[in-house]
């Protein structure tokens, strides 16, 4: 039997082998594109595993008690003292005023800087005058002033301004940062043309209205990834809320976490449960609007 | 950072002519634009540069917060030089920016990559990834203590198991770092990895088919095409993580809070995770040497400059002749 | 992300708003009257500093005032003088630790209340003088009435001992352990019979301790450096010696989770502290309750920390903060203090009281005040310097690198000194 044979053992015709080979490599390529595209769906869900497992050991560390971590093994799902453990973290500390506090902080921190960047990001990117590129230089080195550098003397303004212990002195110094008008100046000289500019300006548009009708709308989505990350980065300070905090009745979401840790560090599934509380709103709020986030990081943020 | 200006509009013409001009015939033309900026130095004067300043004065006296201030010279800066442990935090900073900066962008590219490749449910595993971010540092310091703990953490407790053997995650003076640089690798990869992936998908596609057709394979492509042109990209991604690194704090110190009054904010046995930070804090606020603690601040703020600045050099510096 | 924005903004535009209202009724005016008129009073404290029953019944007790007791957590010292600089929110009545009183006598004395121009002098009787001296400046303020001394003991744990035919009874452990040797030799045993177990669960705990027990610290009354002297390279010998012996269990910062652990899972065999280590214990490791007992302290007496009440100068009322502290602070609120927190009262009239007479459940019904009193009597009392903890310091470093990277002990006492030294000369101390 010299001729070739198909897979059902019929006899075949030049061409109908030739087309059959063809099948044969074109599903080997299918397969390999499917084994492909599986491996990397491992890869990509070990890393998630990665990514959200201390939310779930946190979870469960949470809803156990201290005993159950010491034992050995430790407890590995959640337990039933979740309510116990929450409870005595409102006890401790005053969680809802301090969230509360954290909101307002991290809201007008945001509004603020969303508003002062964007308009000197509009200015450096869109306009050539006297010091610009100084200025701006200057801008940059400013991001490498370690932020402890002034913690102190800071520390000693807000007390000649009166502001120490109020939610003013997390606010200003927070607004002072100079991260995001080096990204949305970025942003602008990428997604702004300057001929849209300059028939704005045929139109009789002034600095402010190029600023408000062109300019803005083109950053939308640089904006909201400003915004979350201001958010974000207010949300979560830590050693400057820790000092400029003295009253203690009046503290934000971190600095109460903390002291949690620091003052009550035995009754570790209590600190846990303070921890998942202080993570959780935070995530929540970025999982409902993550997408729509970094979609819009996508389209043209950080296009270099 | 080092791209060109789209189109060559008119306000860049004007640049010549107005050398030439005072200043004050500047005010008057480019008012507005002063005062557009003008909001953010004001913060940043008085709420940045004016306690910087005073940081600067404050390095050469002694100083515990409220008594009179004693000027001494350079004698906080003689002490540094001499001061072991000072060393000791920048190798530490150094060591830990390092083991964590160098897994922590390879990752990052590797993940961009994967994600790049039009892959389904992307947007979840981008959300997947970024979530860490979002999560406090105090928050995940405590879950690393307790997970990283020498006895009872899950780590050693999984090691047991295998039979491998414990390691001392929270003594040994290396798996200190490693552990504060797994820590710092797990909250910001999934970050660059999504500035990375807004870089790559900027890269035309076109490009690719061109290659593709010449005959490269998926890797050729990598790093031929994506990787030179994410340059700048990955220029800011180091720059931005240099900056950050070396002004570790936060992990250290809730890490190894420790409740012990007379030595306290140590950075764990061995000192092996005191950041040059965290001791500046110590200095400064645990044993009252504003003055010192203002000094070290100085240091290591000439010191990430000039890391920034070399930093910039070997990227940025090829980087231009490509274009 | 139209929805998201504009939420965003109006959420920063209320939220801007109320910050102005809050900016303008905030000034430091604002602050200042809301203290001293003393309808809010602001007591603070950290977690054991006293009885946290005491404070509930004190708030209750002073209805003409709104007391509010605040647990600060972090470093105390470092908060309240903060918050002395900040001249705002600073509270009617703090504690101020034992350890952090010396920085404040040495340097920071006006900012707080002489208590003798209260009246304090007339109940100076009331409290152990050398505790009271502690709190008294070189001019003769008194800056704080002490909560309590800290008499050090041996806590051990009954069961552990039994199994490795250690003596078990308090009394036979403290004449078998009064000495560091005898207490090392006994290490040795328990770590051939229960070798999951061991006797020093803080290898720097020989060294801090022996120092505790003389009367010279590391810097001197006449404001020199000793602390290369042979009282120190004795406690320093004395740790290694542990170390050496295998008696010390694996490293853990005190209070961490590691350490936590080991008092519940019986790798913590004993531990040596003062009075208020209790606490440590109950909170640590509650389920081990009647497993422990209190012996003598190895080596002889010695006093760790206890704490005062005081007054800071700019936090309003400071006759009815006196007189809260004074009520706190009486023989009878003492012994309550020492109930729920294990701290030993200052005040000799409350040894005699049923509190500190009867059995103590956690400590299986033994009576402890038959050890903590004969040790309140002899506490050596040593002069402590404002920087004795900064120049310690490097010491208790040097000894956790012997202990957790193996560091050569002869290198490790030389770096140790030289540092200290260099602190030192930068305190001012010659």
């Amino acid at each position: 039997m010299s001729q070739a044979v198909s897979d059902q053992g019929v006899p075949m015709t030049g061409a109908a082998h030739r087309a059959n080979r063809a099948k044969r490599v074109n599903q080997r390529a299918r397969s390999l594109k499917r084994a492909k595209r599986i491996a990397l769906h491992v890869l990509l869900v070990f890393g998630t595993l990665v990514s959200v497992f201390p939310f779930y050991w946190t979870a469960v560390m949470a809803t156990n008690t201290t005993e159950d971590m010491y034992r050995n093994p430790p407890a590995l799902v959640p337990g039933p003292h979740l309510v116990r453990n929450v409870q005595r973290v409102f006890d401790n500390v005053d969680f809802m005023g301090s969230l509360l506090n954290t909101i307002i902080v991290a809201c007008a921190t945001t509004f603020l800087v969303l508003l002062i960047d964007s308009l000197a990001a509009f200015t450096f990117a869109k306009y050539e005058f006297p010091g610009n590129r100084m200025l701006f230089r200057f801008l940059l080195l400013t991001l490498m002033l370690p932020a402890q550098l002034s913690l102190i003397p800071r520390f000693v303004l807000m007390v000649e301004l009166g502001w120490a212990g109020s939610l003013s002195s997390l606010i200003f110094p927070g607004v002072a940062n100079a991260f995001g008008i080096f990204l949305l100046r970025q942003y602008i000289q990428n997604s702004v043309p300057d001929d849209l500019l300059q028939a704005a300006r045929l139109d009789g548009c002034g600095f402010l209205r190029q600023y408000w009708h062109v300019a803005l709308p083109a950053i939308r989505p640089g904006l909201a990834f400003l915004g979350i990350y201001t958010f974000i980065t207010a949300w979560n300070d830590y050693a400057w809320p820790l000092v400029a905090l003295v009253d203690p009745e009046k503290v934000t979401l971190q600095v109460a976490l903390a002291r949690l840790n620091t003052a009550h560090h035995t009754d570790y599934s209590m600190v846990m449960a303070g921890t998942l509380l202080a993570v959780l709103p935070l995530v929540v709020v970025f999982v409902l609007f993550a997408r729509q986030f970094i979609r819009d990081v996508m389209k043209g943020a950080l296009r270099g | 950072m080092v791209a060109t200006r789209a189109g060559t509009g008119h306000p860049r013409t004007r640049k010549r002519a107005l050398k030439k001009r005072t200043l004050k015939k500047a005010l008057r033309a480019y008012w507005r634009q002063y005062l557009a900026i003008s909001p953010f130095y004001v913060l940043f004067a008085v709420f940045m540069l004016g306690p910087v300043l005073f940081s600067l004065f404050l390095a050469f006296h002694k100083w515990d917060g409220l008594g009179p201030m004693e000027f001494v010279g350079l004698q906080n800066f003689r002490f540094m030089v001499k001061d072991s442990l000072f060393w000791q935090s920048l190798t530490n900073t150094f060591a830990i920016w390092f083991l964590s900066t160098i897994p922590m962008l390879l990752l990052a590219l590797v993940l961009a990559a994967m994600l790049n490749s039009s892959v389904r449910f992307g947007g979840f595993y981008r959300v997947a990834y970024f979530i860490p971010n979002v999560t406090s540092i105090v928050a995940i310091a405590i879950f690393f203590g307790s997970v990283f703990a020498n006895q009872v953490g899950l780590v050693n407790v999984v090691l047991q198991w295998l039979h491998v053997g414990t390691v001392g995650w929270l003594t040994d003076s290396f798996a200190i770092k490693l552990v504060i640089s797994a820590l710092i690798t797990w909250q910001w990869t999934g970050y660059n990895a999504i500035i990375y992936l807004a870089g790559m998908q900027a890269i035309s596609s076109e490009l690719y088919e061109a290659a593709r057709i010449d005959g490269a394979g998926p890797v050729k492509c990598f790093l031929k095409i994506t990787l030179p042109l994410l340059r700048p990209v990955i220029l800011f991604t180091v720059i931005m993580s240099a900056i950050g690194g070396m002004q570790t704090f936060t992990e250290p110190q809730v890490l190894f809070g420790t409740v012990d009054a007379t030595n306290p904010d140590t950075g764990g046995p061995g000192h092996a995770g005191l950041t040059t930070v965290l001791y500046l804090y110590r200095e400064a606020f645990n044993f009252n040497q504003l003055g010192y603690g203002a000094a070290i601040a100085w240091a290591l703020f000439l010191v990430i400059l000039l890391f920034t600045v070399i930093n910039w050099r070997l990227i940025a510096g090829s980087g231009r002749r490509d274009r | 992300m139209e929805l998201t924005r504009r939420r965003l903004i109006q959420a920063g535009l209320l939220t801007g708003a109320g910050l102005a209202a809050n900016a303008c009724g905030g000034g430091p005016s604002g602050k200042g009257s809301d203290s001293l008129a003393g309808k809010k009073m602001a007591i603070w404290v950290w977690d054991g500093c006293i009885s946290m029953n005491v404070l509930k019944d004190g708030v209750a007790h002073f209805s003409q005032t709104k007391l509010t007791p605040s647990v600060i957590g972090g470093t105390f010292k470092q908060k309240l003088l903060t918050t002395m600089t900040s001249r705002a929110f600073l509270p009617s009545i703090t504690g101020v630790k034992g350890e952090d009183m010396p920085f404040f006598k040495g340097t920071k004395a006006d900012q707080f209340v002489d208590l003798n121009t209260l009246g304090a002098d007339k109940l100076s009787s009331q409290y152990v003088s050398w505790k009271l001296k502690q709190a008294t400046t070189k001019d003769g303020k008194l800056l704080g009435l002490p909560i309590d001394i800290g008499p050090c003991a041996l806590f051990y744990r009954q069961d552990i001992f039994a199994k490795a035919g250690l003596p078990t009874e308090p009394k036979d452990v403290s004449a078998a352990m009064s000495t560091w040797d005898g207490y090392f030799d006994a290490g040795v045993k328990l770590k051939k019979a229960v070798p999951d177990s061991y006797l020093i669960d803080d290898g720097s705990a020989p060294f801090s301790y022996t120092v505790k027990q003389g009367t010279k610290l590391f810097i001197d009354e006449n404001d020199r450096f000793v602390a290369d002297q042979p009282h120190i390279r004795t406690a320093w010998d004395r740790a290694i010696k542990a170390m050496e012996l295998g008696i010390v269990a694996p490293y853990a910062e005190p209070g961490s989770t590691d350490s936590n652990a080991a008092y519940n899972n019986g790798t913590a065999a004993s531990s040596v502290g003062a009075a208020w280590h209790y606490l440590d214990l109950v909170q640590a490791a509650p389920k081990t309750k009647g497993k422990w007992r209190v012996a003598a302290m190895p080596g002889g007496p010695a006093n760790f920390g206890g704490s005062f009440l005081s007054i800071p100068r700019d936090g309003g009322d400071h006759a009815l903060a006196f007189e809260i502290i004074t009520w706190l602070l009486s023989p009878q609120n003492e012994a309550r203090t020492w109930v729920d927190n294990g701290n030993f009262p200052a005040a000799p009239a409350s040894y005699s009281l049923p509190e500190l007479t009867g059995p103590v459940p956690f400590f299986g019904g033994q009576k402890t005040i038959e050890i903590f009193a004969p040790a309140a009597d002899k506490i050596p009392v040593a002069y402590e310097a404002p920087a004795d903890a900064a120049v310690s310091a490097p010491f208790l470093s040097e000894l956790k690198d012997v202990w957790a990277k193996k560091k050569d002990p002869e290198k490790a006492w030389n770096d140790a000194v030289s540092t200290a030294k260099q602190v030192a000369q930068r305190e001012g101390v010659s």
